[in-house]
């Protein structure tokens, strides 16, 4: 399953009697119904720990390049009309600068360990508070209250897994919580946030930009307003795309396969 | 008014400080400079009147740090080109126009390795690359195991191991032209040229050829010679080219911090008391 295609629905499934096993590319699973699945005996397979360095180091490339300006930078620098470069054509800093993670797993962490070298100060937001020893190498602080983490953020990282709880987890209420000099960076799923109500900020100036590597649906409809701003950065969903790790994502999909078609423990099984 | 000026604050090399001006100014006693780079000066001319130099080196070096690793990253991953892509009215491509470079355990090779070059090295240590250096002088032991950084005494041996290119040396003679025909083609054909230190470390031409044959796979370049280039220079054109503006320093806090150390500068001069971060010519 490359991209969520095929749909898995009841039609698809009855119409493949002899299907054993679905390999889903990368680490979420949003778009499967899992219970579905399962009474067809279906196994489910991802490939969940291969992606979480590119997807953190994503995450790290929107954040410098929203800070930095780096898009509208290259405009200017490559313009036919470009005659000197305006001395007051400024960026925000990140060194030294709050980070905010919405979500410590894997991918969360290891933005973490990212950020520290940037002498980012850390809070997230998490489920779960981390252990002590995984707080200190990292340098971050635990937020109970999502509250108190988009209140301090100049960066606000998105990196939890769709559910209906994180559903719209952002909306006007955050996005009015957060610094009007803050950035939000997503990359999880689009449907965590509320693309209306971010679009509306963003507008108003409530907060001061965005960098999102998904948005709902993907791509957008070619007339939305995040694709004309300024302040917005948009990537088609390449948090995984680098040659190498498509490269172990298949062999991982292919070797689940073989085990479910053998009957044998599926690797990476989904439950 | 004239003889009124003691002081002089130079924003990105304006004003242009040469004889004329510094004849119409005979009371000038200090230029401070907003940056750390001072291949802009004359330093013996501006010495032969009588004038303190200064430049302000402690605010700038995480910041140009970040516009570095902003470059590595944005060209990894090719970021300008898929969000042209994903912002374009048909949105069509293919997989292997998205397709970027794995960060993580790739090599990076750090050409000049002064307080810039080290804080490049504490942020890509923390990306899992392993960092490759050249210095005029080697580093102390303990902080080449705090980064993880093996020297190479030969430029050479950078080249030709390094995914990523960074230059980050300061101008002079000796490395203007740095990087040029010979050195482009050591790099493998699947590496990175970063360039944040200025425009005249790299033989542009070489350059622009090197992209364009397949020599190495991209560039990423915050400097060029001159600032713009000129609208029809080749550099311009090439997919696989990030150019940004000098973003260097250009952030409020780098700005506010330039000028706070540029303040001290020219209060010290004024009040004939030692500068904090006096230039002289070598």
């Amino acid at each position: 399953m490359w991209y969520h295609k095929p749909a898995i629905n009841e039609e698809l499934l009855q119409s493949l009697p002899n299907l054993k096993v679905v390999a889903s590319s990368g680490v979420g699973i949003d778009h499967l119904d899992l219970k579905l699945l399962s009474s067809y005996g279906v196994k489910v397979s991802n490939t969940p720990f291969i992606v979480s360095t590119d997807t953190a180091d994503m995450g790290m490339a929107l954040l410098l390049a929203s800070s930095r300006r780096l898009v509208e930078g290259h405009e200017m620098a490559v313009s036919p009309d470009t005659e000197y470069f305006p001395a007051d054509w400024l960026g925000v800093e990140v060194s030294g600068a709050t980070l905010g993670i919405v979500g410590m797993g894997t991918i969360g962490y290891k933005v973490a360990e990212r950020a520290k070298a940037f002498e980012m100060k850390i809070f997230y937001h998490n489920r779960n508070q981390r252990k002590k020893e995984e707080e200190s190498a990292v340098g971050a602080v635990y937020c109970k209250k999502i509250d108190d983490l988009l209140q301090q953020s100049d960066f606000v990282l998105l990196a939890v897994n769709l559910t209906p709880q994180t559903h719209k987890l952002i909306g006007k209420r955050e996005l009015e919580l957060m610094k009007p000099t803050a950035t939000l960076i997503n990359i999880s799923r689009g449907l965590i946030v509320d693309q209306d109500a971010l679009v509306e900020a963003l507008q108003n100036k409530v907060i001061k930009a965005a960098a999102l590597d998904v948005t709902y649906p993907e791509p957008l409809p070619r007339d939305h307003p995040l694709l004309k701003m300024k302040n917005v950065i948009i990537t088609p969903h390449i948090g995984s795309a680098t040659k190498k790790t498509r490269w172990v994502m298949m062999e991982e999909m292919a070797e689940s396969i073989q085990a479910g078609l053998a009957g044998l423990p599926v690797p990476r099984e989904v439950l | 008014i004239g003889k009124k000026v003691q002081a002089i604050y130079l924003w990105w090399h304006k004003p242009v400080i040469n004889k004329e001006l510094l004849q119409s100014l005979p009371n000038l006693k200090v230029i401070a400079n907003s940056g750390v780079g001072m291949d802009h000066l004359d330093l013996k001319l501006v010495a032969s009147f009588g004038v303190k130099m200064a430049n302000a080196p402690r605010a700038v070096s995480s910041t140009t740090a970040d516009t570095g690793m902003a470059l590595l990253l944005a060209s990894a991953r090719r970021l300008v080109e898929v969000h042209n892509i994903s912002i374009s009215p048909s949105m069509e491509y293919c997989e292997a126009d998205i397709l970027g470079v794995k960060v993580a355990g790739a090599t990076l090779g750090i050409i000049g390795m002064g307080s810039i070059g080290y804080k490049i090295a504490l942020r890509a240590k923390a990306f899992e690359m392993n960092i490759l250096y050249h210095n005029r002088t080697r580093r102390e032991v303990q902080e080449e195991q705090a980064v993880g950084a093996t020297y190479c005494k030969k430029i050479d041996n950078l080249l030709q191991q390094a995914d990523f290119v960074m230059l980050t040396v300061n101008l002079t003679p000796q490395t203007h032209k740095l990087i040029g025909k010979r050195e482009l083609e050591l790099m493998k054909p699947t590496a990175t040229l970063i360039n944040i230190s200025r425009g005249a470390v790299v033989d542009q031409e070489a350059l622009a050829a090197a992209l364009q044959a397949g020599v190495i796979r991209a560039a990423a370049l915050d400097v060029t010679s001159p600032e713009p280039l000129p609208r029809d220079h080749p550099l311009l054109k090439l997919k696989n080219v990030i150019i940004t503006p000098h973003l260097g320093i250009k952030t409020d806090k780098a700005t506010y911090m330039i000028t706070e150390e540029a303040v001290e500068n020219i209060l010290a001069a004024l009040s004939g008391l030692p500068l904090p971060s006096e230039v002289l010519p070598s």
